[in-house]
């Protein structure tokens, strides 16, 4: 619903998330990410047929459906051990990669960068230069960003017939081949997104953006004029001259299942990635091999029935039980690697996948607010990369089957588990078949992870942890606030209350 | 191309009324290029359902007002935009600013509104008074099509 002169309010009826924050003198000193909504989903796949999957769980998110599809064909793949062609693989790549360049630009000039118009920037050298850019409707960037992610989900469109909530990957492929007019079309769209993302938002050449792998590097690159006035330098030099590189580190540890299938060597274990994935310990500095056996979620502070310490997802239960007036909070669960605080996303796909840059942007100033963002636009350049490679690989392999439909007794009793790095990070499905239909579902999203509430153990959850410490000048507009919660990519419209003294004050971001 | 684009939750109340709507539109013919779409919640993502549209309807509730189920109608100039707009599912004066910022000219947007009774979340079920005006805001659509009574 909208608002219209008559103090009518035309907003949908959401609002799935609210911060509670404490504060004293002016810094965040504890913070409880609170989700307001119960997401239901793992109690209505049970009993339905097992590919009811592919329908339903692109309904969790408009963002990000064909992550949720991808996956959940994927655990029904890894639980009937059915083959994939690599044209169905190479398909399925080319889709996830349009909607998530849709959700990084977005993300980053229509709903991060819109903060740096702030009145309290006014004085800034860079303000006007921001209000040209990225203000809503009227700066260039922004009204470009909005027609060009119109524009690229016109891929997923072409294969899957609509987007979002398309449900056009099944077991065995995918339902529509790849033909010389989808190719010519993808094609098109993709160079007009590279020809923009060159000029508008890095101010190079691909190639050159992509070759420079140090910090030092990257600093001396922001002073030259092409990418000082590009979209992207212009959030880094705003960005930078907040501060926003020291702010907000939270959880040192990441998790990443690892970018885009390898469609020549998709077959079991289903583990092989284009980028590779894996658990980054934050106190040794090591990237260890991922192991999905050591993903356990709590309940201890959400208003779920009390089960102890952390449990597998095949062996994790969702079954609501709302406490108010306790000390639990959320309808979030508190997702957990090796019972370690991990964030996901962006920032932890680049590092654990070898993106040298990143890496030493983060040797050099750790995790920060402006680097999560910084990683989100500098990935859309490896995904252009993959798009072309795998439109090129379609049509070398045009006549090559996109589907092979398992056989009925193929769709066995089982296990299995499905590991994607959509938009926002990593998202898994597990799901436990029995007597042929869905005996237990489990999903894991990325902003679970980065969102979650407390632990068994006492543990914050990476959002709670980046926000503590957190200066707050004016808790009347705590713009602060916004650029931090912004920087993880918040799934939801997101609301932030912060209490102190008895006044409630609302920020809506 | 005309589109009727129908928008809201029909789990929320009055909400529902575009999904309402929508559903008595798909039930009978519309003259030749027009086409009726359920846009849901859809925020930023309907901005496809306005791509090669010289002339769109929109439909959707309005938030309890005076007098419960009074329809009215509107411009898109009427629409403010929200006051906080940022968010992955915007809203639909959001979208309508968005519109204008499109490369291409808008198109020309009529809006048929209600005024609710209650919007209560997870809630499903239109009011009695809402529910009345479905028929009379089907009716009205239709005259502003040329399709004459269902």
């Amino acid at each position: 619903m909208a608002r219209v002169e008559l103090n009518v309010n035309l907003n949908r009826v959401e609002g799935d998330l609210e911060l509670a924050l404490s504060l004293e003198d002016g810094v965040v000193v504890e913070a409880r990410t609170v989700g307001t909504l119960y997401r239901g989903f793992e109690q209505i796949l049970v009993g339905r047929s097992p590919r009811d999957a592919l329908v339903l769980t692109p309904r969790v998110c408009g963002i990000c459906g064909t992550a949720h599809l991808y996956t959940a064909v994927l655990a029904l793949e890894h639980a009937w051990r059915v083959p994939v062609p690599a044209n169905a693989t190479r398909i399925r790549n080319v889709c996830l990669i349009a909607e998530g360049i849709q959700n990084d630009l977005r993300q980053t000039f229509l709903f991060f960068a819109p903060d740096f118009r702030n009145a309290r920037y006014r004085d800034r050298p860079w303000f006007a230069a921001a209000e040209a850019e990225f203000a809503p409707f009227s700066g260039r960037v922004h009204r470009e960003t909005l027609a060009i992610t119109r524009r690229v989900v016109e891929v997923v469109a072409h294969f899957g017939g609509q987007w979002p909530h398309s449900s056009y990957m099944v077991p065995g492929g995918v339902t529509s081949p790849a033909d010389a007019r989808r190719l010519l079309a993808c094609r098109t769209i993709f160079a007009e997104v590279r020809e923009w993302y060159e000029r508008i938002v890095i101010g190079a050449p691909l190639d050159e953006w992509l070759a420079l792998d140090s910090a030092a590097g990257y600093f001396e690159w922001l002073e030259r004029p092409a990418h000082a006035a590009s979209a992207l330098g212009l959030v880094s030099r705003c960005a930078r001259d907040l501060g926003l590189q020291r702010m907000a580190a939270g959880t040192p540890h990441m998790i990443s299942f690892g970018a885009w299938c390898d469609p020549a060597n998709w077959d079991a274990p289903h583990s092989a990635r284009l980028m590779p994935g894996g658990f980054y310990d934050g106190d040794t500095g090591c990237i260890a091999e991922l192991d999905q056996a050591l993903i356990n979620e709590h309940v201890r502070h959400s208003w779920f029935r009390p089960y102890s310490g952390g449990r597998h997802p095949w062996q994790g239960e969702t079954i609501p039980d709302y406490q108010p007036g306790s000390d639990r909070y959320t309808w979030a669960k508190a997702p957990r690697y090796a019972d370690k605080v991990v964030q996901t996303g962006p920032l932890a796909e680049l590092l654990i996948g070898g993106d040298a840059l990143i890496a030493d942007l983060y040797a050099t100033e750790g995790g920060n607010a402006w680097l999560r963002q910084f990683a989100r636009v500098r990935r859309i350049a490896y995904e252009l990369v993959q798009a072309e490679r795998h439109l090129h690989e379609l049509a070398e392999h045009l006549g090559e089957p996109h589907i092979v439909n398992p056989a009925k007794n193929a769709e066995i009793d089982g296990e299995g588990y499905g590991l994607i790095m959509a938009a926002r990070g990593a998202l898994g499905h597990w799901l436990r078949i029995r007597d042929g239909v869905i005996e237990k579902y489990q999903i894991v999203t990325p902003t679970a992870w980065n969102a979650s509430p407390r632990d068994s153990a006492g543990l914050p959850g990476h959002w709670e942890q980046s926000l503590v410490g957190l200066s707050v000048a004016d808790p009347d507009d705590p713009v602060e606030i916004g650029h931090v919660i912004r920087s993880h990519d918040p799934c939801l419209v997101c609301t932030v209350h912060m209490l102190e003294t008895g006044k409630r004050w609302r920020f809506l971001p | 191309m005309p589109h009727i684009v129908c928008f809201g939750n029909p789990l929320h109340g009055d909400d529902g009324f575009g999904a309402a709507v929508y559903t008595r539109l798909s039930e009978t013919p519309l003259p030749d290029g027009w086409r009726v779409f359920d846009a849901g919640t859809s925020g930023l993502n309907a901005l496809w359902l306005f791509r090669d549209c010289g002339e769109a309807i929109i439909v959707d509730s309005l938030a309890p007002g005076a007098e419960p189920g009074r329809l009215r109608e509107l411009t898109a100039g009427d629409v403010l935009a929200e006051a906080a707009p940022v968010g992955h599912g915007g809203g639909v004066g959001y979208l309508l600013q968005a519109l204008q910022a499109m490369p291409e000219p808008p198109p020309r947007v009529r809006i048929v509104a209600v005024e609710s009774a209650d919007v209560s979340a997870f809630r499903p079920g239109l009011s009695a008074p809402v529910a009345a005006a479905v028929a009379p805001a089907v009716a009205l659509i239709r005259s502003y099509i040329g399709a004459g009574d269902d």
